[in-house]
């Protein structure tokens, strides 16, 4: 006989109607509610023999459903894989969580925006093979990438061997806080490239990679530009042409910032102030200034102060303010104090006498 | 009595029924296609054995993961077997293993438990 998973139901059940059977209970009106009873019994391991097949069934169809669900969000983990490396991670996050936006709307927003490209790329590379251009290409390429997105960067887009990246969409640490960002992440890639440089070079590449980067902070349309079929998150604005203007103008492996970055950063990073350029597209002059310690491995408010008023600039780097450099330092201004200390307050601005000048490396004054 | 070792499947526990220590395992997931054909052996076999047992110490661990309702009247038959084998005289003890936050599988054990009066029923937590 096949095991029933009710079979000590079924037992109970033979039992009682056997009793019935011999006429075990003598009273009629006891033994017809016996039966009934008996009865009621039955039903209800009927009942439950009925609720544990269809229970049973919905868990097969809750655990094909399961597995089916387990196979398609093992599907698109891999689709959205594969997707996440066309996108900018911050856009990528924010169309995964539902908060991104496809229709074509944009807004303008206060955006630092970074462009570097590789000197003369077409010429340095006409002699390569393509699976050596593609690998040198690459390399570089990732390691920008790596560092920009350690740094928070939305990566706009490769263009060929340009990159444009900004800082402050879709997420912003405040606008100085972004520019630092920025600059300080231009730095390490610059410090990169260097080292990618010494790596082409080992490997017999005559013309190693230069790069120039140029930044700007201003205000940018950002969103999503194009069709409704096919679009593109990206920013556009004369503020974003300026930092492509910039790159171009910028010193092979340098850094080339315009005015409204600089006097987001200057507090903590070095600049060399370049001539006003004039600059394709703009018909303003644009103030230049070219970041100086690429070699500084961090950005450190606390050791330097920067003073930039009408007719008085100060730049002093605390980490060299040692030994005679400090004692230097102190007599030139205190020099300086005297001698404004005693100027007289002049009629006219016509009567000032030629700017003052403190030539030295740590300790500038103009 | 021969032991009883199954190795667990997709749908099936894994069964480890030592006869001659008195230590019975079942573990894992269970929701076989023909719940009679994959128990019923077993339950019988546990019967056979049990049938004038006396005085002597049982030890049955149940280690499910998850496990559908034919499953779950199962484990109440086996609940019943072993609370009638501790009336007949034996130290058993039950011992229900779930893992760390699995509620579900903690709860349905207590209810189980709520049957028994002779048989020791134990909690386990397993952490994952």
């Amino acid at each position: 006989m096949s095991f029933d998973v009710f079979q000590r139901e079924e037992a109970v059940i033979a039992q009682g109607r056997a009793l019935l059977a011999e006429r075990a209970i003598v009273d009629p009106a006891a033994a017809a509610k016996y039966d009934e009873l008996l009865k009621a019994y039955e039903k209800l391991a009927r009942t439950t023999r009925r609720l544990i097949k269809l229970s049973d069934r919905n868990e097969e169809q809750l655990n094909h459903l399961a597995h089916t669900l387990n196979e398609k969000n093992a599907t698109l983990e891999g689709l959205s894989d594969k997707l996440s490396k066309y996108l900018s991670p911050q856009i990528y996050r924010s169309i995964f969580l539902g908060q991104h936006d496809d229709s074509l709307i944009t807004r303008r927003k206060k955006l630092t925006v970074l462009f570097s490209d590789i000197k003369d790329f077409t010429e340095t590379t006409e002699d390569l093979e393509p699976e050596d251009l593609a690998h040198h290409i690459n390399t570089y390429l990732t390691e920008m990438s790596r560092i920009a997105l350690a740094h928070g960067a939305t990566i706009d887009k490769f263009i060929g061997d340009a990159i444009m990246i900004f800082f402050g969409d879709p997420e912003s640490r405040g606008v100085k806080e972004d520019a630092v960002a920025c600059v300080s992440m231009a730095m390490e890639m610059q410090r990169c490239a260097r080292n990618l440089r010494a790596q082409m070079a080992a490997r017999g590449f005559e013309r190693p990679f230069q790069t120039r980067i140029g930044i700007n902070t201003g205000y940018c349309n950002v969103g999503n530009f194009g069709s409704a079929d096919r679009m593109d998150y990206t920013i556009i604005g004369s503020a974003v042409n300026l930092a492509a203007r910039l790159q171009t103008q910028c010193d092979p492996d340098g850094i080339l910032v315009s005015y409204e970055t600089y006097v987001l950063v200057r507090d903590i990073v070095d600049f060399e102030e370049r001539k006003p350029a004039d600059l394709k597209g703009i018909r303003r002059k644009i103030k230049t200034f070219a970041v100086r310690s690429l070699n500084d491995p961090g950005l450190d408010a606390s050791r330097r102060f920067h003073y930039d008023q009408e007719g008085l600039k100060l730049s002093l780097d605390l980490t060299k303010m040692v030994g005679s450099a400090r004692a230097e330092a102190l007599h030139s201004l205190e020099g300086i104090v005297n001698r404004l200390r005693d100027l007289p307050e002049p009629a006219s601005r016509a009567d000032l006498e030629p700017v003052v000048s403190v030539a030295r490396e740590d300790v500038r004054l103009s | 009595m021969d032991p009883i070792s199954i190795a667990k499947t997709t749908r099936t526990p894994r069964i480890d029924f030592d006869f001659s220590s008195n230590q019975f395992v079942i573990a894992g997931e269970s929701y076989p296609e023909d719940v009679s054909a994959f128990y019923g052996p077993l339950l019988q076999r546990i019967a056979d054995f049990f049938d004038g047992l006396s005085n002597v110490e049982i030890s049955f661990r149940f280690e499910l993961i998850y496990f559908n309702s034919s499953t779950a009247k199962i484990v109440m038959e086996l609940f019943e077997a072993l609370e009638e084998a501790a009336v007949s005289g034996n130290q058993v003890v039950i011992t229900w293993v779930y893992e760390a936050g699995d509620d579900n599988i903690r709860e349905l054990g207590e209810e189980f438990s709520e049957e028994l009066s002779s048989a020791r029923f134990i909690l386990e937590e397993q952490a994952i």
